[in-house]
């Protein structure tokens, strides 16, 4: 790695991380002084904390488990722009996958920022003209015909990713498909509410696997 | 003091409040450029093929828009209860549409569009805003210490077999499996919380459904069909696209159970 080109986009990436939670804070602010109406602070601490405490570790979690595969600038990226699993993170396996870069590597590195922030140009792209044409649009993406299409659009998006990752892999994918299995049956609501943790546990166990398969040079 | 009698509707629709989401679109799109263009000149510094940086963009570009499509539709969810500025502003950056929706829940209980106030209206947009803003931090403090003290370590050892790449390998597939068991859990069992207007009523029932393994399936097996096609038929210009079009195979198989009643 290129230590003072990572430098540099730390550095950078983190002036625009400030600068990323001003603008976020904004419209609260600005809702706030036009109106000249505070926020009920009991009310607004007490929905923090509740919330704060899944985001809290959801967020070290995320920040962990994520910023390995987007690399520095598009972390910094990522975690202003949001639609971290639903949209970056994929993106960015899918563009890795067709120019065939290595992660943590200086080539992986131009792939995925490209990718973050091509991906995130275009998310608030669709966003505005939505905006502009939301009149018209409307009733069409809410129609009873089109909502089963968005409703699954995750299982769509990790159904057609995952084939690349299971094509070459498939050794190291039965014992997580086999405890993701068990897990569905037995505590499901749990298996399709608390994702992320699920995430961690089938990571650790495709680790623990992959490691004993590669002592014995199977993979 | 005059503004305080403001009334709800004004603030929710209110032209400024559209000019924020304006303002944080324009800034999304010049922070990514601003990273793109240092990418790119680093691509030269690394004699990166012209070719290579042109599929990322266009491939990410496409398989972007149906997720976006997905992301703006919860605007529209949330639009009945909080109007579309903020939740136009709120969906561009970090936030997602079900957390949007726990947090005006958990900050202002039992409020529903009929009844809000603009006291309401500004306690969620403090609320959803604050709560969110750990992983950014964590970011923010964390990230370039752990990049080197553990990512690097994992990543960079010498020896000719090396286990690094695996490590990251298996993040991937854990992520992978964990969605299949979110589409296959739900044929056993999903939570299902009723929202009227743009807010969770508070009522919840416990569903089931084989439709999302169905579509987790046939974007698999569609996604198949079209490596077969790059790879072994060689037709190259639908690398770039594969993934859209298979998880818009996936998604059309959705819409055709719906209309044969199936959800």
């Amino acid at each position: 790695m290129n230590d003072q080109y990572r430098n540099n986009m730390h550095k950078y990436g983190r002036i625009f991380m400030v600068m990323g939670i001003i603008v976020m804070f904004l419209a609260p602010i600005l809702i706030w002084i036009i109106t000249g109406v505070a926020p009920n602070w009991a009310q607004m601490i007490a929905g923090v904390v509740a919330l704060s405490i899944i985001y809290l570790p959801g967020g070290l979690i995320e920040m962990m488990t994520y910023s390995p595969l987007l690399g520095t600038s598009a972390t910094y990226l990522a975690f202003v722009t949001g639609n971290l699993i639903n949209l970056k993170v994929p993106c960015v396996m899918n563009a890795t996958e067709i120019c065939k870069t290595e992660i943590n590597t200086p080539e992986n590195e131009v792939v995925s920022t490209i990718s973050v922030a091509f991906s995130s140009i275009t998310t608030v792209l669709i966003l505005s003209l939505g905006v502009i044409l939301l009149i018209p649009l409307k009733p069409v993406l809410q129609s009873e015909l089109l909502a089963p299409a968005f409703s699954w659009v995750i299982s769509a998006l990790f159904g057609a990713l995952g084939y690349k990752y299971f094509k070459g892999n498939w050794k190291m994918i039965i014992a997580p498909m086999i405890i993701v299995i068990l897990l569905s049956i037995f505590i499901p609501t749990f298996v399709n509410g608390q994702v992320i943790i699920i995430i961690l546990i089938a990571a650790i166990i495709t680790l623990i696997v992959s490691k004993i398969l590669f002592n014995k040079e199977m993979i | 003091m005059i503004l305080y009698t403001l009334a709800i509707s004004d603030v929710k629709e209110a032209w400024w409040l559209y000019a924020i989401g304006a303002f944080v679109t324009l800034f999304i799109i010049s922070g990514s450029l601003f990273f793109a263009y240092h990418a790119n000149k680093r691509s030269k510094e690394l004699n990166m093929s012209r070719e290579n940086i042109k599929k990322a963009v266009i491939s990410s570009v496409s398989f972007s828009v149906l997720p976006s499509i997905g992301i703006f539709i919860g605007v529209i969810t949330m639009s009945g209860f909080l109007g579309i500025a903020l939740p136009w502003i709120r969906l561009s950056v970090l936030g997602a549409l079900h957390y949007e929706l726990m947090a005006a829940d958990l900050a202002v209980e039992g409020v529903s569009a009929a009844n809000l106030t603009v006291e309401n209206f500004v306690t969620i947009a403090f609320t959803m805003t604050i709560a969110i803003v750990w992983g950014s931090l964590f970011t923010l403090f964390f990230f370039k210490k752990y990049q080197s003290k553990v990512i690097d370590k994992a990543a960079t050892k010498k020896e000719t077999r090396s286990f690094g790449p695996f490590l990251f390998q298996a993040v991937f597939i854990g992520l992978i499996s964990a969605y299949f068991g979110d589409a296959f859990s739900r044929m056993f069992g999903y939570k299902v919380k009723e929202i009227i207007d743009g807010s969770y009523t508070g009522n919840e029932s416990i569903e089931t459904t084989m439709v999302p393994l169905i579509v987790f399936v046939i974007s698999f097996l569609s996604m198949m069909l079209f490596d077969y096609l790059v790879e072994k038929k060689n037709i190259k210009w639908l690398e770039n696209f594969q993934l859209s079009f298979a998880m818009l195979i996936g998604m059309t198989s959705a819409v055709l159970l719906g209309m044969g009643g199936i959800f």
